[in-house]
């Protein structure tokens, strides 16, 4: 399966936003991967050209962030937290059980590009550990029949 | 600014405020190691070798990025320090594989060095190798990134000098590396494989490739290089007497600085190829009655050529006999060639390759400003208030030139490019106005127009230095500016937003070919003076008026007097006094009558006027418009001369084939596009039975009969010196400068009074477009080549890169004609028809085509007519009207 079709003209028209902007790179950034759900390597051009930087030099802003992706993701994006307090509550059950259930390895996107899974270092939110994030959204004290029912709903949606 | 006190090792020293650590230290000869460090570059502060202490509050800070404080004292090699460093240098080591014995940089790779200077062998370390792919698909860069150290000179020489923006850093940590967008192979970004990153990398991570094992070089000598005008500053290296590696010099005060470009960096490699030519020749008799050229002695070479010449100036006079001296060759050959035909044969019949370039153009400003635009250096730019580049592609051209100009651009100075075609300048550009090829003229006068209309003009500079300005206003007022619009295609906005721009600002104007080699160039560097005058631009350090010269010694040519107008020093040989002057210097009788120029030789060879020509390092069945008319024209003649360094089409139609010496293999000395006079020694010997140039010449006239061979090349700058008032300062040194000696006020001698006058408004003829050819193609040069191309074709190099020199068509005509990227097209025009492939551009407007010249072997020249550049009859050499089909 193909990843979602880009609406090209939305990122143009954020590009536009920006124009001769240089501090705006990591604004302009979030705001095409927020629609793109990644950054699309052909943007890199056109971003560069609009903020007078070198191609070379925007990829290296966009490679240096892990935020930043330039492969397309899925729609939802898991990042299970790895940090201490999730690791002592059981978090490395709580991936594999995922990567079980998902087929999928940690950095993988699932072929119809519902799922991606990522870790993360710490979610800051240790209180609820083990935690995980789905988009923007949090998930705490989680169990393996949480996890189960989670992605079933999000599989749905 | 204040001047601070520190102390470093217990050395009080003294320097300005902002100086950094490191370069107090380099400046009062203190030994700081370093490897991320370079005089030309901002600071970095990567590698962290350059650790210094804080003798009071014990601080450790890299002296690179720290700048200096009152009463610092500081230690550079405590063992803390040492111990630090030590480890810094482990840590890289162990990252770095063990490839050092079969590593090209060898023992000039500055991490062995450090390691080698600390006593680091076995690091002790758990060995982490970084192994990355070689990259090595282009015929220049090798890219071994496991041994890169991080250091950044690469990114930074791509970003600070040469400003290009190929590589920079990608992905984070371990993974960390100089990449191309997309991390594609060099060949397929932007970069112009100008090879300054290369000079500046510590390691072997970056290096030369040779298309075979050439070792490392035994010695490096400095040099100046022998391609473009700009004349950078060499350090070649050479092992068993063959040139094997080209850098920059890195001399503080060259042209280039660090930087070089493709053909300066890598196209070197020609002086080693099997077409050099290395024993005189002369065509012999072979037992089939057909004659095939064989090698001669020198002595029965020069006698041949000796007589002959002799004979010929006997019996039809000393104007049947006609020289080309070389925009290649040095100034001291030059003098030299034009004084054998001057003196020894009696004939003003010397011209030089220049002309090709429209070199001869300047000698409009020359009268002008009485040689005031001279010297011009580019370092100026920096802090020109506006510069305007007028028919030019420097980068390609003279890459650096357009070094110059973008690192201006950068650092703010407003830049307008005028040029039909969106050249890589223009993404620097504030403002582009997208001309019609050939009608800078009108758009010069309009500005002038605009710009007296609202009354911004340096009304006191005028009055003080120029005269005429109330005719050239009368005229200005009577210009059609809705012929003006249609005839450059722009809209009276721009030209007003131009205008607007040039408002109370010094005007820097940097002129390529896109106005010396067209129709209307005498013209328009008339309108471009006037702009200067009305704008107070001349006499001014970063302002005035900046030629660009395509070869290396093109001006210097001019200024020795291989022109046939021209005597030494640029004296007009019309004006009696000048003469006189000469003759005096001489001893002789010189002919009032100017001689032929290149273009009329070729005529006169035609119609049997001229019977022998010599020629010295020029092409001209490349370099010259209708090849196969040249061709004829030179069989034509009883008696050619080639004296050159490669075998060539032109060899086959020589009587005698003297074989010279390039730069490399001789001494000599350049002037470049600013009126820099660098002298050079010679790196390596001549191959074979090869000699310098000037040896030859020298040799040559002591059989025609001069009184007293020079012997030595000191004795030919001693008269230089004595006769040539500009070249005062030739004394064997990388850098003198012309010197100026102009009459007009403006340009400050304490004598100098003369006003400079405005020259007349001309308008040009509004003709309408041709019907059979409507496409307007211009001929422009890509960085690959220079010039027709003779070396650079040569180069083994430039013939590995699959660079195929494609037209490049607009979009809109290619839909019209039904063409994609790759198809083959046949371009025709009045003169001649070649085939190209074309790429499809939105670099170019619609009704135009840009046709690289020097590729197959310069084939483009089959579309443009040898009439003469300097008559107002001629059409140009730098558009022609073309039609294009489908081959």
């Amino acid at each position: 399966m193909k990843p979602p079709e880009i609406d090209w003209d939305q990122i143009y028209g954020i590009i536009e936003k920006y124009k001769g902007e240089k501090w705006g790179l990591i604004p302009l950034l979030q705001e095409v991967q927020e629609h793109a759900g990644y950054i699309p390597p052909e943007s890199i051009d056109p971003i560069a050209e609009a903020l007078n930087l070198y191609p070379a030099e925007v990829q290296g802003v966009i490679t240096f962030y892990s935020g930043f992706a330039l492969e397309p993701k899925g729609k939802y994006v898991l990042r299970v937290c790895r940090g201490t307090a999730c690791h002592v509550k059981g978090s490395r059950s709580v991936l594999r059980l995922m990567q079980k259930e998902l087929e999928l390895k940690e950095g993988e996107t699932s072929p119809d590009y519902q799922f991606t899974l990522e870790t993360v270092a710490c979610l800051g939110a240790c209180f609820l550990a083990p935690t995980m994030m789905i988009n923007r959204d949090y998930f705490g004290k989680l169990s393996p029949t949480k996890v189960s029912s989670l992605l079933g709903e999000y599989q749905k949606k | 600014m204040d001047n601070i006190v520190l102390t470093i090792d217990n050395k009080k020293i003294s320097c300005p405020a902002g100086t950094s650590i490191l370069q107090a230290a380099i400046q009062n000869d203190i030994k700081i190691p370093h490897l991320c460090y370079h005089p030309d570059l901002k600071p970095f502060g990567a590698c962290r070798l350059c650790l210094v202490e804080d003798e009071q509050s014990g601080r450790l800070m890299a002296s690179c990025v720290t700048p200096v404080a009152a009463d610092m004292t500081l230690l550079t090699d405590t063992a803390r320090i040492l111990s630090h460093r030590r480890n810094i240098v482990r840590l890289m080591i162990a990252e770095h594989p063990e490839s050092c014995i079969v590593c090209s940089k060898g023992n000039r790779c500055h991490l062995r060095w450090a390691a080698a200077q600390m006593g680091i062998g076995e690091t002790d370390l758990y060995s982490m190798p970084n192994y990355k792919p070689l990259e090595q698909a282009n015929p220049f860069i090798i890219r071994d990134l496991s041994k890169c150290i991080l250091c950044g000179k690469c990114i930074r020489a791509d970003h600070e000098l040469v400003v290009v923006g190929a590589i920079d850093y990608n992905l984070r940590g371990f993974e960390s590396r100089p990449a191309t967008v997309h991390e594609q192979g060099l060949e397929r970004s932007n970069c112009t494989f100008c090879g300054t990153c290369v000079s500046m990398c510590p390691t072997g991570a970056l290096s030369a490739k040779s298309s075979q094992y050439v070792g490392s070089p035994a010695t490096e000598s400095f040099s100046i290089c022998g391609f473009c005008g700009v004349g950078c500053s060499l350090a070649m290296g050479q092992s068993t007497g063959k040139v094997i590696d080209v850098n920059p010099a890195h001399l503080a005060n060259s042209v280039n600085k660090a930087t070089l470009c493709v053909r300066g960096h890598f196209a070197h490699d020609f002086l080693n190829s099997p077409r050099r030519l290395i024993a005189p020749m002369m065509p012999k008799e072979k037992e089939d009655e057909t004659t095939e050229m064989a090698p001669v002695s020198w002595d029965e070479a020069l006698d041949q050529v000796a007589n002959r010449l002799r004979q010929i100036k006997e019996e039809s006079g000393p104007q049947s006999v006609a020289f080309l001296g070389s925009s290649k060759c040095s100034n001291e050959e030059n003098y030299l060639i034009q004084k054998i035909a001057r003196v020894l044969i009696g004939t003003n019949n010397v011209d030089n390759g220049g002309y090709v370039s429209g070199q001869f153009l300047s000698t409009i400003l020359d009268q002008k400003t009485g040689g005031g635009c001279r010297p011009a250096p580019f370092g100026d730019l920096a802090t020109a208030d506006i510069i305007v580049v007028l028919g030019a592609d420097p980068n390609h051209s003279l890459p650096v030139v357009s070094y110059y100009l973008k690192r201006a651009a950068k650092n703010g100075v407003p830049l307008v490019v005028i040029d039909p075609r969106k050249t890589d300048l223009v993404s620097f550009a504030s403002l582009w106005l997208p001309i019609k090829p050939q009608s800078d003229l009108e758009l010069i006068n309009a500005l002038a127009a605009l710009l007296h209309e609202t009354n911004d003009y340096d009304s006191e500079f005028i009055d003080r230095y120029a005269e005429g300005f109330s005719l050239f206003t009368y005229a200005l007022s009577s210009l059609d500016t809705e012929k003006v619009c249609r005839m450059t295609g722009l809209q009276m906005q721009q030209m007003k937003t131009m205008a607007a721009l040039l408002k109370e600002k010094r005007i820097a104007f940097v002129i390529g070919h896109g106005i010396l080699q067209q129709r209307y160039g005498v013209h328009t560097l008339g309108a471009i003076l006037n702009l200067s005058l009305m704008s107070g631009s001349l006499g001014k350090p970063g302002a005035g008026i900046y030629i660009l010269a395509r070869e290396n010694n093109q001006n210097g040519a001019m200024d020795m007097g291989t022109i046939p107008d021209l005597l030494p020093g640029r004296m007009p040989i019309a004006e009696d006094s000048n003469r006189k002057t000469w003759e005096k210097n001489w001893g002789i009788k010189i002919s009032p009558d100017p001689g032929l120029n290149m273009g009329r030789v070729i005529e006169a060879a035609e119609s049997g006027q001229i019977k022998a020509l010599y020629i010295m390092g020029e092409n001209p069945l490349r370099s010259l418009p209708q090849p196969q008319r040249v061709k004829a024209a030179l069989e034509n003649l009883e008696f050619v001369v080639v004296q050159d360094i490669l075998d060539s089409e032109i060899v086959n139609l020589a009587d005698v084939v003297l074989p010279g010496a390039a730069t490399s293999e001789k001494g000599g000395s350049f002037t470049n596009l600013e009126g820099r006079i660098q002298s050079f020694a010679p790196v390596v010997t001549p191959p074979g039975k090869a000699k310098p140039d000037w040896e030859i010449l020298d040799l040559l006239a002591a059989r025609l009969g001069t009184s007293a061979a020079y012997g030595s090349l000191e004795k030919i700058r001693d008269e230089i010196r004595r006769l040539v008032p500009a070249y005062a300062d030739l004394n064997g040194s990388a850098t003198a400068w012309v010197k100026p000696s102009s009459p007009m006020a403006v340009f400050g001698a304490s004598d100098a009074h003369e006003m400079i006058s405005f020259s007349p408004v001309v308008s040009t003829a509004d003709e309408p477009a041709d019907r059979d050819y409507p496409i307007t193609a211009i001929l422009g040069s890509l960085r690959y080549h220079l010039g027709s191309g003779t070396r650079t074709s040569v180069s083994q190099r430039i013939q590995d890169f699959d660079h195929v020199g494609n037209a490049a068509i607009s979009k809109t005509d290619a839909e019209e004609l039904k063409l994609k990227d790759g198809d083959t097209v046949k371009i025709k025009t009045r003169w001649g028809e070649i085939k190209r492939k074309v790429d499809c551009s939105n670099r170019i407007a619609a009704g135009q085509l840009f046709v690289p010249l020097a590729v197959n072997a310069n084939d483009a020249m089959n579309l443009i007519d040898l009439t003469d550049l300097s008559e107002p009859s001629s059409t140009g050499w730098k558009t022609c009207a073309v039609k294009i089909t489908k081959a």
